[in-house]
């Protein structure tokens, strides 16, 4: 839709964890594993606390039955995923910018940095989006969205800093920064292959 | 005969306990004598794991039972075959979340007297209570719904999308190369070959025990809500003057609006 | 063209309604009727496949859902950031059928706030852009829900309008205790409470 709170809030939230982060760690000089371990919890909490939105504002506005009365759940879908993915995508490279130049951490391996972000975001949007649509018709919804999606990326947050932790110069890429690239896009490959039906049998319940 | 083979298990559990006592210490472990926990730490994982397959084998079949076409038009009623599908569901689950706190507290106290601390951010352990947390809130969304087939269909939608995840974190995450190597935790296993003998004999005996025990706890939940469903229906059709029900409403013509 | 068979819901222990059969042909316009709390709205979001059944079934013409039911309610809601041409647009491409624009924004007397912003709508406008994407794929069975609600003198002859078109193309449900609405229908349906 036009709204653009989504992307603005979720920027917001992930630059003020970031410079929080920066500040907490002032005049230290931190490895590899220390800033992909951080980026990845601002990326994390920026990701459950923001994308959810796409489903709970259906439900919250009252339009989500007009969606289930037009639409095929699978287009629903991709549809909510895909703008998910270009938030997440959007959100974490300006957050990774602004982390990079906060902490002055070299990247060397800049092909395996991109990767591991772009695949985390895609793994984390298209699982995020199911934890919505799954939370969106409770009446809690929106603390539950975040309750449920949180520990369910913590494994794709540990995948994720070996990936990346291993682009800033922290491990080879013999020793797992190869892997967890690997790891990141089988995630993102499962959730993106198995979210449309998972999603069409709870869409309509 | 039930009494009997009721008696029959818990002689066969008092002959695990005092064994599990005798048999002889294993030299590899800081304190041997303690370690024997881990005979009643070693089936906790594993029935959680069969149980957690099993929890999700019966979510797909909720799913089999809720049409996937876009609109809910079908030949048949099904939510009574769903709910059933969905309390052989939630009974896996309770019962492998009771083995998952198992599991950690029999962990824990190992963790203590072999390593010296109660937590000591043993990759194990710590991926294992990530588990914890994934599977609360798998509780946490079943308490959120109130209608049965909202909180069948979101609850085994979440614990198909929490499986993957839940097997990483068990069997492929405690073993990746750079994590291996900072883990406390023992690899030697029975099917290594490490552990055996009289060791391993026990270990087996309470295994059997545990799954017996379990079958019988799954047993006893799963009638339990079918008998809750029969309960419901038999009142749900007094409210409606019985099996055959007399419609709610009735239609009858009206003359045209002019 | 809308065959009901023993339909029931069950909610919270309690059944709403259970057992009902009836089955409606061409030019059949059926009105429901019942006190507050009696489950006309929840009958009809079950016909429409947004609420499971807990029994019974619901027969529609083979073809798309999407394209032989529609459905106006008024708990529905349009989104505050399109504008009425843009819900119609965004409606016909979900749905895959003909968008039909100009006729249907001169069917419901919108043509003058095409590109208003539907924030900037008036309930009885809005009545009517949800009756317009209800009637947009020309169903066999239209349902709907307190369709005068919040609606002029014009509004309620737009809906006798669409009333009396539906009957010719296939089936009406209206949900209602309105009795000028009633007088719409051939046949009544009472939910007991």
């Amino acid at each position: 839709m036009r709204s653009m709170s989504g992307l603005v809030t979720g920027f917001l939230f992930s630059a003020v964890t970031v410079f929080a982060i920066s500040f907490a760690s002032l005049n230290t000089k931190l490895s590899g594993t220390v800033v992909a371990g951080m980026l990845w919890v601002a990326l994390l909490f920026s990701a459950a606390s923001s994308l959810p939105r796409t489903f709970l504002a259906e439900e919250e506005m009252g339009t989500a039955d007009l969606l289930r009365l037009v639409a095929r759940p699978h287009a629903v879908f991709w549809g909510k995923a895909l703008f998910n993915i270009f938030q997440c995508v959007v959100t974490s490279t300006l957050l990774s910018i602004l982390y990079l130049g906060f902490t002055s951490a070299a990247v060397p391996i800049p092909w395996l940095f991109g990767l591991s972000l772009f695949a985390g975001c895609v793994s984390l949007a298209g699982a995020v989006t199911l934890c919505g649509a799954i939370a969106a018709q409770a009446a809690n919804r929106a603390m539950l969205a975040a309750a449920i999606a949180v520990p369910l990326l913590l494994p794709l947050v540990a995948i994720g800093v070996g990936g990346m932790r291993t682009s800033l110069g922290d491990g080879a890429l013999s020793s797992g920064g190869s892997a967890s690239a690997i790891g990141l896009i089988g995630y993102a490959v499962a959730t993106l292959a198995t979210g449309p039906y998972i999603f069409a049998a709870v869409w309509k319940t | 005969m039930k009494t009997i083979l009721k008696a029959i298990f818990a002689l066969l559990m008092g002959v695990a306990t005092v064994w599990s006592y005798k048999v002889p210490d294993i030299a590899q472990f800081q304190a041997p004598g303690f370690a024997r926990i881990f005979l009643w730490h070693f089936p906790c994982p594993m029935l959680f794991t069969f149980l957690l397959l099993s929890a999700s084998w019966f979510s797909i079949r909720i799913f089999q039972r809720i049409t996937l076409k876009p609109f809910a038009f079908g030949p048949e009623t099904n939510a009574e075959a769903k709910a059933k599908w969905d309390i052989r569901a939630v009974a896996c689950m309770e019962l492998s979340y009771i083995y998952a706190l198992l599991t950690m507290a029999t962990g824990v106290l190992f963790s203590e007297i072999q390593w010296g601390a109660w937590w000591s951010w043993d990759p194990r352990q710590t991926s294992f209570l990530i588990v914890l947390l994934i599977y609360a809130a798998y509780f946490a969304l079943r308490f959120a719904y109130v209608d049965p087939a909202k909180k069948a269909a979101h609850s085994a939608a979440y614990g198909l999308l929490a499986l993957l995840p839940t097997l990483f974190l068990e069997f492929k995450f405690p073993r990746l190369p750079q994590i291996e190597q900072l883990s406390l935790h023992p690899t030697d296993s029975i099917l290594a070959g490490k552990i055996k003998g009289e060791y391993a004999q026990c270990v087996i005996l309470i295994l059997v025990l545990f799954a017996i025990m379990t079958v019988y706890l799954y047993n006893l939940r799963v009638r339990a809500g079918f008998a809750e469903i029969e309960l419901e229906k038999y009142y749900g059709n007094l409210e409606t003057n019985g099996s055959d029900p007399t419609p709610t409403g009735v239609v009858r013509p009206v003359s045209l609006s002019e | 063209m809308l065959k009901v068979d023993r339909l029931g819901k069950k909610y919270s222990g309690r059944w709403i309604f259970r057992g009902l059969t009836f089955e409606l042909g061409q030019g059949d316009r059926l009105v429901i009727l019942g006190r507050n709390g009696s489950g006309k709205s929840t009958l009809l979001r079950t016909i429409a496949g947004l609420t499971d059944k807990t029994e019974g079934t619901v027969t529609l013409p083979d073809g798309d859902p999407r394209h032989m039911l529609g459905l106006c309610a008024l708990e529905q809601s349009v989104y505050a950031q399109l504008t009425v041409e843009e819900h119609l647009e965004l409606t016909a491409d979900l749905r895959g059928c003909p968008a039909r624009i100009e006729e249907l924004l001169e069917k419901i007397d919108l043509a003058y706030a095409r590109d208003v912003l539907a924030s900037h709508l008036s309930t009885g406008m809005k009545a009517r852009l949800k009756l317009a994407m209800a009637i947009q794929a020309n169903p066999v069975a239209l349902l709907l829900d307190e369709p005068g609600a919040g609606l002029d003198e014009a509004g309620r002859n737009l809906v006798a309008r669409i009333t009396a078109e539906q009957a010719e193309r296939g089936c009406l449900v209206v949900a209602t205790n309105d009795p000028i609405e009633r007088r719409l229908a051939n046949l009544e349906l009472e939910l007991a409470v």
